[in-house]
């Protein structure tokens, strides 16, 4: 859908008016207020502000679109929607709901005044939720019309972000009535998941173990799966995390000639060639020094993870333990997968795992957390280990070309913001998207937000990748205000330490970018 | 698992230029915790060389070290075990090793760690264990013939040692070891 530029009598705001209103709305798109009158000035500059960037963006003669139903998202304030919305969390309470319902006519009637007016817009949806209304419903059905007022929010379709609790609540039965059945249904699972998963004791834990493909659809088959997978990992613990001594002491099959009291000691042979100074390649101590280094540096990032949370960092013996079993989950990594060893950053992705499955409240999977998050996080690196190694760094699997591929989302969906940010300011997206990437987002938000993110990543059937590049581009989306407004240091320095947001908002936003895709 | 290099008897500059390169390739930094050494270094280069290996190094005064301010003996406390050091010239006969032993019960100690003979030797007796590296340079000896560079690496595991012994023979670094443990209570 095109949005066609017209221009206006109305005098062109300067330019250095721009950054305060856009900053003012943002702010006030954050704190949510309500107040009409406040709300009745914002929207005389923020049109303004539109309709003097529809002149810019006129004059320069290229398409650039941006979609309708992105201006009225801005709002983050969802009449109580009809249409489901795929990735909001409930946030806010009921009552928070009908404000912004109120704000919404309110904000209807205003427009209607200003420019304009969407006359096919729908009414504010009722309040009931129906799962089952695609969001692509509700964007096929907004009309064609001239866009650069923000159009109400109704007309983006009802984009209902918080959810009511009554709704987690009915979400949560359902998701432990999918977990009771004898054999899940995956697909289901991951629909429901995608949802978000609520904090239920225990639920996040089993949903991602089964999202994981750590536990098998038939519930059936649990405990001996993972007895079997917990004894492997113990295997692998006593194999690997033994040093060279114990190793060659196992190796000789000969006892020590302890017998005699006096004289020469004799000298044995050493058996193939195993002594602690050897260079050989083969030589198991020689992978031990080499293994030293990999371990210092393991143990510098586990102490480093997380230190404001208790569960990973301080002086107490849980921490410790903590930290201790972080560092066999990855050193045992480092040692089964040579080719990738360990890379800066891995700490950061296992952390919520284990988090995660530590605080479960079944005294079986609080015991054998550790071995469950190492086959977890074994899985879960499958998909991202391109990412890590350096020598791909360049090919089509690698992560410039993931981040270019973020880039041409970003064209796609707001073509104006990606020219702004790549040409104008010239903010090369390694510059942020690198740790967004990597790190599936674990740097950038507060740790609850970022276990209700991955209850969407874990959730998708291919994969985190391609949720994870939405939600980037989603995240980018959400500040474009700022970012239009900012130069390189701004842009870079907000990119860099993006602002706290509604997570609920935030992924709703990517979900409709998902439906948007094709047109 | 501690690793504590036995090395001694270089004589450089005096009676040879430096280690061999094989062995000099072995001895990198980073995998040795300990260094003793019986003397007999005897410049500060060489001091400097080996501390560079390892910063925890223990030197005794053989009789041509240039540095006065090394002691004659030294005592020392690795995990369960207590090494004793000493150049050995001091003991009358040269290498005899009833009078080691006598040194030994002297400085209480496990191991005994001694030079000067330029030879190899790993002995055992109810006070403990006499431990010789030999020369690493296999320097010239007015006491032996065929001097075989060589050195020791003890790997220090608890209760029990294993002597690790590098020799240059014919140009070929050959390496053999010796295990013994330590009962609990008394010596070995």
């Amino acid at each position: 859908m095109r949005a066609k530029k017209r221009t206006t009598s109305l005098p062109a705001a300067r330019m250095d008016h721009v950054p305060d209103s856009y900053t003012h709305i943002c702010q006030t798109h954050t704190h949510t207020h309500t107040h009409t009158h406040t709300h009745t000035h914002n929207i005389n500059t923020f049109t303004l502000c539109i309709q003097t960037l529809a002149k810019i963006r006129s004059n320069n003669m290229v398409n650039k679109r941006v979609p309708e139903w992105l201006n009225s998202s801005m709002w983050s304030s969802p009449a109580t929607g009809s249409s489901p919305p795929p990735k909001s969390r409930s946030q806010s309470s009921p009552s928070h709901e009908d404000r912004i319902a109120n704000h919404t006519s309110k904000s209807s009637t205003v427009t209607s005044v200003n420019a304009s007016v969407n006359e096919t817009r729908e009414s504010p949806p009722s309040p009931g939720v129906t799962r089952t209304k695609s969001p692509s419903e509700s964007v096929t059905e907004a009309p064609a019309t001239i866009t650069e007022v923000r159009d109400p929010l109704a007309r983006s379709g009802s984009s209902d972000n918080e959810i009511s609790p009554r709704e987690d609540a009915s979400r949560q039965a359902q998701l432990l009535e999918e977990l009771s059945r004898k054999t899940i249904n995956l697909g289901e699972l991951q629909r429901l998941a995608s949802l978000g998963i609520p904090d239920g004791p225990g639920i996040r834990s089993t949903v991602w173990k089964l999202l994981l493909a750590y536990l098998p659809r038939d519930k059936g088959l649990w405990p001996s799966e993972l007895a079997k997978k917990r004894a492997q990992y113990k295997s692998f613990k006593e194999d690997l995390l033994k040093n060279p001594s114990e190793i060659t002491r196992k190796m000789e099959e000969s006892t020590s000639k302890n017998g005699e009291d006096k004289g020469l000691l004799s000298r044995s042979e050493i058996p193939e060639g195993e002594h602690p100074l050897s260079l050989g390649e083969t030589s198991v101590w020689n992978q031990f020094f080499q293994d030293t280094e990999i371990i210092e540096q393991i143990d510098r990032d586990v102490k480093r993870t997380h230190p404001d949370m208790h569960f990973f960092s301080g002086d107490s013996a849980s921490a410790k333990a903590n930290q201790e079993a972080l560092k066999n989950i990855l050193i045992i990594y480092a040692k089964l997968n040579p080719g990738i060893r360990y890379v800066q950053g891995m700490n950061e992705l296992l952390a919520p795992l284990f988090y995660v499955f530590k605080n479960d409240p079944n005294e079986d999977f609080v015991v054998n957390a550790e071995a469950d998050t190492f086959f977890c996080f074994v899985e879960l690196l499958s998909g991202c280990r391109d990412n890590f190694c350096k020598q791909l760094d360049n090919s089509v699997v690698g992560i410039r070309s993931t981040i270019s591929r973020l880039s041409q989302l970003l064209k796609h969906h707001d073509e104006e913001l990606w020219r702004h940010l790549e040409l104008t300011t010239k903010v090369n997206p390694q510059f942020y998207a690198f740790r967004w990437i990597t790190l599936l987002l674990t740097q950038e938000f507060n740790f609850a937000d970022i276990l209700h993110i991955w209850d969407t990543l874990l959730s998708d059937p291919e994969g985190p990748q391609e949720t994870l590049l939405r939600v980037c581009c989603a995240m980018l989306i959400l500040v474009r205000r700022r970012l239009l407004a900012g130069d390189f240091t701004a842009n870079l320095k907000l990119l860099q330490s993006y602002p706290s947001t509604n997570i609920g908002h935030l992924l709703y936003v990517a979900n409709k970018l998902r439906s948007h895709s094709t047109s | 698992m501690v690793l504590v290099l036995a090395i001694g008897d270089l004589h450089i500059p005096h009676r040879a230029a430096d280690l061999p390169a094989k062995f000099k390739s072995m001895l990198v930094p980073g995998k040795i915790q300990h260094i003793i050494c019986t003397g007999n270094l005897c410049i500060k280069e060489v001091h400097d060389y080996l501390k560079s290996l390892c910063p925890s190094l223990h030197i005794t005064r053989g009789e041509y070290d240039e540095d006065s301010r090394y002691p004659e003996t030294k005592t020392i406390t690795i995990g369960q075990f207590k090494l004793g050091l000493c150049h050995g010239h001091q003991v009358v006969p040269w290498g005899d090793l009833d009078s080691l032993a006598m040194l030994q019960r002297q400085l209480d100690v496990d191991i005994l760690v001694t030079g000067h003979t330029h030879q190899f030797k790993a002995y055992k007796h109810e006070a403990g264990v006499v431990i010789n590296p030999g020369s690493a340079t296999g320097a010239y000896s007015s006491v032996t013939y065929d001097v075989n560079p060589s050195f020791v690496l003890m790997d220090i595991d608890a209760l029990r040692v294993v002597v690790y012994v590098y020799e240059l023979i014919d140009g070929e670094v050959k390496v053999d070891k010796i295990d013994f443990k330590k009962t609990s209570t008394a010596t070995i």
